[in-house]
């Protein structure tokens, strides 16, 4: 994997865009590792008599999408101190989803950059927008 | 002033303990289904050479995974027909329906495989807001872990929006 240093980044920077879609195999899996029981995740009949159009992604499931795009782009020796994130609309079952960030701040003294993340539908409808802090290495120091 | 949709009980249970302290042993299969389900094989979660290469004392765990290593499983028989379980925990609000706002992480310390993970949830706020919508209760149930060396890794704050 890739390794992002203090460095190596710029304020501008965008990270590369992270595609996800969850079939309902994967849904299935997350509500068994997460031991979630709730049914609009599985039962698409039920979902959809509490007004969904159809079974939904978990939010948890993409707030942990979310830490993997700024651990995928920042690399294993950064260090993620801090993942904010609204929800503001479902994904549903299949749905083409995106992962669009940018690096809005960066403190070299505490070697952390701040980057402005959103999750967004195929129609280009922001699902999440969300912060994260990360600490990254130095090229000029052993960690 | 509209009418309060919070009762002075619910009022005053801020501050309150909500869940915990409860203590779980983090659990490596468990952790790595967790990272399997989110489609997340980052070396660091599965391969314990690649942790220590990034400076892990050993395999660490998805970030917000120690949330649901806590979850306490239970009995069928208390699955509501919406499939959530009935915990009787919920803070009282005169609103028709909670949904979720977002979280809030601050993630301080690696948790690592093996780790004792002592979580504690608290009520930490509850607000009655005026939005476009009508008025809303913004609460906020805010999570502290701390491992078996007695440091605190992580906080979450879940924040739910009622109206």
């Amino acid at each position: 994997m890739k390794q992002q240093t203090i460095e190596s980044i710029s304020v501008g920077d965008q990270l590369p865009v992270l595609h996800k879609s969850a079939d309902e195999a994967q849904l299935f899996l997350y509500s068994a590792a997460s031991f979630n029981p709730h049914r609009i995740h599985y039962d698409r009949a039920y979902a959809e008599f509490e007004g969904h159009t159809d079974i939904i992604v978990h939010g948890p499931l993409q707030g942990s999408w979310l830490t993997q795009f700024v651990t995928d782009w920042a690399g294993p020796a950064s260090r993620l101190l801090n993942i904010t994130w609204q929800n503001r609309a479902s994904a549903i079952v299949g749905e083409n989803l995106e992962f669009h960030g940018s690096v809005t701040e960066i403190n070299e003294t505490e070697r952390t950059a701040l980057l402005s993340l959103e999750e967004r539908n195929e129609n280009g409808a922001i699902l999440m927008p969300a912060t994260a802090l990360i600490k990254l290495p130095s090229e000029n120091k052993v960690q | 002033m509209s009418t309060s949709l919070i009762p002075p009980e619910s009022l005053a249970r801020i501050g309150e303990i909500l869940y915990g302290p409860i203590t779980v042993t983090i659990n490596e299969r468990e952790a790595q289904r967790y990272a399997l389900a989110v489609g997340d094989e980052n070396p660091i979660y599965f391969d314990e050479s690649a942790a220590k290469a990034a400076g892990y004392k050993t395999m660490t765990v998805p970030p917000t995974f120690v949330t649901h290593a806590m979850v306490i499983p239970k009995p069928l028989s208390t699955l509501r027909t919406d499939g959530l379980y009935r915990d009787g925990t919920g803070v009282r609000l005169e609103v028709a329906r909670m949904m979720f706002g977002g979280e809030e992480w601050d993630f301080l310390e690696p948790v690592y495989i093996g780790d004792q993970i002592t979580a504690t949830a608290r009520l930490a706020a509850l607000d009655q807001k005026s939005g476009s919508k009508g008025p809303f209760v913004r609460q906020v149930r805010e999570t502290t872990f701390v491992n078996q060396e007695m440091t605190t890794v992580a906080r979450s704050r879940q924040i739910g929006i009622a109206r």
